[in-house]
């Protein structure tokens, strides 16, 4: 109770030290807090952006299209890597290595192939989220008992059985945090391919407003990216407890 | 054994599909190039190339330092002291979460072109996951030991210094892992973005100039500096854990 009053106060306070801030700076350079709600309102009423709406949800789709990949590579390469011991001790390390790799030196070649469209943006998208989700299912085949493996084997379970009824309640912790973690780095993927260079969707917008110096305009739009960010995220962490609650 | 030759067997059989894909056109060499085009790319723009390399290490270095130090020293601050880790962890991990590259535009304007926004970004972006792991690494110490300090009459420096700060040694050293890929990540996305020199800014040019052999020669000459860097860290930390015991 008295902790949140104290983080509300402290919100307070970071917003009032803004506006003062953004009334004596520069316009061109920093906008108060009281200029941005009507900057939203106009991008809310689709007055200043009419194409809100059409880059949302290309954006969107983005995310979708780069995530669905990301899930169904990861897993299918997770569980080949998992399941095949030599393959996995050879190539385990390799995916873990270009892992160290920040995945940003990609995105020029990635543009160069498939061009400034959304398939660059899906590409890079796929690319970031791909990772963490094999290493997790990867973590997860290791967390997973080859006693208990045997013993549903030796009472003639069979594959299928064995998978579902030993493996996936063993691993499920560390696969589903990875499936969360690959949909922020799709998230976020996808935003900082658009705002590297794109002509359409959230970060194509965002890159206007600043390049006009419309900064209202700007923080605005951050804002509604950032609602779509955290909306992600949220209904990712909703599907991580209903996994949870499966497995408990 | 096994390991090594599948690895080797991998690297150079995928090389070669490469290189006879390219050779017979199945894959259009203005934008796959051959294996053999982009050595030769290698050899011919090398030069350049190391010198944005070093430009980008460079900067990488300082924002490194920057966000290992804040980090550590705001994640030890606010994990002991209780009010402020509950007050301010909620928004330590909501920024550490949300994409930073939707301020980059702003940062460019306050900052300007080249190094300094770099720099800045790059700290930026290092500075949360260190900072979360450390937060948690202290509030995790043991409370029978700063009990046990306390009660034997250590003062407030020596539970720092004597308890805590061991304690959250291997924290540390994972924040320090992860950091580094962190502000290098930022520092190319800044010079992507509104460079005037660097590894990012060389990258996005010849991007732009449909240069193929050379973006992927300086694509192979940045990853294999960065896990160059990552593979050195890893060992120093399995050196320090064996010295830790």
């Amino acid at each position: 109770m008295k902790v949140a009053l104290v983080r509300l106060g402290l919100l307070a306070a970071l917003l009032a030290v803004w506006e003062v801030a953004g009334r004596a700076a520069n316009p061109l350079l920093a906008v108060p807090p009281s200029a941005v709600i009507p900057a939203l309102r106009d991008l809310l009423l689709l007055r200043s952006y009419p194409e809100l709406s059409a880059s949302l949800l290309l954006t969107v789709r983005e995310i979708g299209a780069a995530y669905a990949l990301a899930v169904g590579a990861g897993l299918g390469c997770g569980f080949m890597l998992g399941m095949h011991r030599v393959l996995g001790r050879a190539w385990g390390p390799m995916i873990a290595a270009l892992y160290a790799v920040p995945a940003v030196v990609w995105y020029p070649s990635l543009m160069l192939f498939f061009g400034l469209d959304a398939a660059s943006k899906i590409a890079f998208g796929f690319l970031l989220g791909f990772f963490p989700i094999t290493l997790a299912v990867l973590a997860g085949i290791r967390q997973v008992n080859p006693q208990l493996v045997v013993v549903a084997r030796a009472y003639g379970a069979g594959a299928v059985a064995v998978f579902v009824r030993v493996m996936l309640p063993s691993m499920l912790f560390t696969l589903v945090g990875g499936l969360r973690t690959g949909l922020a780095l799709c998230v976020i993927g996808v935003i900082v391919g658009e705002i590297l260079g794109s002509k359409a969707g959230m970060g194509a917008l965002i890159n206007h407003a600043y390049g006009l110096l419309r900064m209202g305009d700007y923080v605005a739009l951050v804002l509604v990216t950032l609602v779509l960010v955290v909306g992600s995220d949220v209904l990712a962490s909703l599907l991580e407890r209903r996994a949870r609650a499966w497995t408990e | 054994m096994t390991v090594r030759v599948l690895q080797l067997v991998t690297f150079v059989g995928g090389l070669t599909a490469w290189e006879t894909a390219a050779r017979a056109g199945w894959v259009d060499a203005l934008f796959v190039p051959a294996p053999s085009a982009v050595a030769r790319a290698l050899l011919r723009t090398g030069g350049p190339a190391l010198a944005g390399l070093a430009d980008t290490l460079g900067k990488t270095a300082v924002a490194y330092v920057l966000s290992v130090g804040l980090g550590v020293s705001a994640g030890v601050a606010i994990g002991s002291v209780r009010l402020l880790r509950e007050v301010l962890s909620p928004y330590v991990v909501a920024l550490y979460g949300i994409p930073k590259i939707l301020v980059l535009p702003w940062i460019v304007l306050l900052l300007g072109y080249g190094t300094s926004p770099a720099i800045f970004y790059g700290a930026l972006h290092g500075l949360f996951p260190v900072m979360v792991l450390v937060m948690g690494a202290v509030r995790d110490v043991d409370r029978t030991l700063v009990t046990v300090a306390r009660s034997l009459g250590a003062t407030t420096w020596q539970l720092y210094w004597k308890v805590l700060l061991p304690a959250i040694v291997p924290s540390v050293l994972a924040g320090m892992r992860l950091g580094i890929v962190f502000c290098l990540l930022g520092v190319l996305v800044v010079e992507m973005f509104a460079g005037v020199r660097g590894m990012g800014h060389i990258l996005g040019s010849f991007a732009n100039g449909f240069q193929a052999p050379e973006l992927f020669a300086a694509t192979g000459l940045v990853s294999a500096a960065s896990i160059a860097i990552v593979l050195a860290l890893d060992r120093l930390n399995d050196g320090l854990s064996h010295w830790r015991g």
